[in-house]
């Protein structure tokens, strides 16, 4: 067996990389690219049965056996786990329903519609209630029975509950607020003032969540969706200019409801996995289904 | 028995508005597979749901291996050694047969990827999916899809499988490669399996619970059940009006099962004769065990 480096496949895998690899403890998404180089490259293999003991090696043939047909990850998950998210919880987050493309491009739609609106109506108030409002309702579509369809196989899964509503609260919080944030770039006449949103929806998320667990996750984020309509219209029937949750008080406000709404969650974290009592959420789409 | 058992349950109670779903249900399940029959509504899924910890009681209490599901510690620790395929399993249709019982085995807690991935290589091939593993799942069949569900089931080989009618929408061939399935899972571990099949039952279970109306009506053996029908079954030209259930066989008489007529000529009773009759009826007391 030759030591060129440069056969038909072209590389060849480092050898920092097939000592990790011997002891199992090179990483994804390297490992994955050792893997399947290490199928396709006989010096390779060579090369990693003298870097590794006899031992670990054994392991390690386990390993590449398996991962022979493992299908490779999706977009989505390769991207999580490339940015260092494990690839455990990678794969919980593909499997959040709003993560998907066409979640995101209708946020994305209806944001640019808000945009545009803003141009013609020459006022921001429309764009900021709904990007108050559009995390909220990403999260709340990310849990519940009614668009997960392994609702019923999760919630009897010993994985926590509320870990995994967590899990997704954040990916789907830190998209979410990531769209909104392109958008407000797309207002740079309001200055700091188009961030304004930026509050709320923080309130908003985390008092749906709190209130989930009492109330369920159909009635919460819909009772609290309808509450910040509700404010809306109210304080713009009575109010002029700046709208009283975008401003400097009501800022403040916002910030005080997010810490006591996320106090309060944290506290009933356990009714997210199924509560002794049976007016608990688990039942919800069974109730509510027939 | 003299073993401990799996699961002991007592006064099981579930109400759904006005309709009780269970009616104080008492039971305990040893090691293999109890069948569990009855008609639809019998409130087999319901019973199911609780043990599963997908739905609490609204009265009454059960232990899984000595774990009390009530408390959140227990509750954990009884979902650890717990396997269940529901009645109408979901699943995320774009994931691949693999994926989806990978995410499945990470909700179980196994988040070492090389043995995770072993373990999911094990389940699918059990089921006899190794081969399309790599499909989506929008592309499976409704049988293929039922074995993935199975699959996920048995990963991480709990001690409990809970399996709502997983015959269902198999052809033959598949029907006997699940019964085998099924009946390797009943070695060394507690199986409680819902069926509207007797056969799958007279095949398959060491034991039998029979439900109506949200209530157990009878817990016994297969052949205990099938002994319930014996002398009460027989054979006529035409109906008997006298039996309490009656259908024309593929010979062209009358099978009849109830109070026979003297001069009746009887026939040997089946699991599924001693069925009929424990539902029809007043409840019949509850063997004991
Ligand atoms: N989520 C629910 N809401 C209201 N009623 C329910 C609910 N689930 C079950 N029920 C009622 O409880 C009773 C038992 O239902 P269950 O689904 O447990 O029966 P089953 O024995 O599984 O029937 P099948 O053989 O048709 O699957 C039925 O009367 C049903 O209508
Ligand atoms: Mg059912």
């Amino acid at each position: 067996m030759s030591d060129d480096k440069h056969d038909g496949i072209g590389w060849h895998a480092d050898a920092d990389d097939l000592r990790a690899y011997a002891r199992g403890e090179l990483e994804a998404p390297r490992l994955w690219s050792v893997d399947a180089h290490l199928i396709a490259c006989a010096p390779c293999r060579l090369a990693l049965a003298e870097a590794g003991d006899p031992l670990a090696l054994d392991a390690g043939w386990a390993r590449l056996d398996a991962e022979l047909d493992a299908p490779r990850p999706g977009v989505v998950e390769a991207l999580l786990t490339r940015i260092g998210v494990a690839d455990h919880t990678a794969r919980l987050l593909a499997a959040t329903p709003v993560l998907r493309a066409s979640w995101l491009s209708a946020v994305l739609l209806v944001l640019a519609m808000t945009v545009a609106s803003v141009y013609t109506a020459d006022s921001p108030w429309l764009f900021l209630a709904l990007a108050s409002l559009l995390p909220l309702a990403g999260v709340a579509l990310s849990y519940g029975p009614v668009l997960d369809p392994t609702y019923e196989m999760a919630l009897v899964a010993p994985l926590h509950g509320f870990r995994l509503l967590m899990i997704r609260t954040v990916a789907v919080l830190v998209t979410s607020l990531g769209l909104n944030g392109l958008a407000t770039l797309a207002l740079p006449e309001y200055g700091l003032r188009a961030l304004a949103w930026l509050l709320p929806a923080l309130a908003l998320t985390t008092t749906g969540l709190a209130l989930t667990a009492r109330l369920g996750p159909v009635l919460a984020p819909a009772l609290v969706s309808g509450g910040w309509v509700a404010l809306l219209v109210v304080t713009r029937a009575t109010t002029h200019g700046t709208l009283v949750p975008f401003t400097a008080a009501g800022q403040g406000v916002a910030a005080a409801i997010a810490v006591v709404a996320a106090v309060s969650l944290h506290r009933l974290r356990d009714r997210f996995d199924g509560s002794p009592s049976p007016s608990s959420i688990t039942d919800f789409a069974h109730r509510s289904a027939s | 028995m003299t073993t401990h058992p799996t699961v002991s349950a007592s006064g099981l109670t579930l109400r759904y508005g006005g309709t009780a779903a269970l009616d104080d249900v008492s039971f305990r399940l040893h090691e293999g597979v109890t069948g569990l029959l009855g008609p639809n509504g019998a409130g087999k899924t319901t019973l199911l749901r609780v043990l599963a910890t997908a739905v609490p009681a609204d009265r009454g209490a059960f232990t899984v291996l000595g774990h009390d599901p009530g408390t959140v510690n227990g509750r954990r620790e009884v979902r650890r050694r717990l396997g269940y395929l529901p009645q109408t399993p979901g699943f995320h249709a774009d994931f691949t047969a693999f994926a989806f019982v990978d995410y499945v085995a990470i909700l179980k807690e196994l988040t070492d990827r090389a043995a995770r991935h072993r373990e999911v290589r094990r389940v699918l091939e059990a089921v006899d999916l190794s081969d399309v593993r790599g499909k989506r799942i929008k592309r499976l069949s409704g049988g293929m899809r039922q074995r993935v569900a199975l699959a996920a089931a048995l990963l991480g080989d709990p001690d409990l499988l809970l399996l709502d009618e997983p015959t269902v929408g198999l052809d033959p061939e598949q029907r006997m490669r699940f019964r085998e399935v099924i009946a390797e899972a009943g070695q060394g571990r507690t199986v409680l399996l819902s069926t509207h099949q007797t056969e799958d039952v007279a095949m398959l279970c060491r034991r039998v619970i029979v439900m109506a109306h949200g209530r157990v009506r009878f817990e016994g053996t297969p052949a205990e059940l099938t002994a319930r029908a014996a002398g009460r079954v027989w054979s006529s030209a035409e109906r008997d009006p006298q039996a309490r259930a009656g259908w024309r066989t593929g010979l062209g008489a009358f099978r009849n099962v109830g109070d026979p007529p003297k001069d009746a000529e009887l026939l040997e009773p089946t699991l599924e004769d001693g069925y009929l009759l424990v539902l029809d009826g007043e409840p019949v007391e509850v063997a004991s065990a």
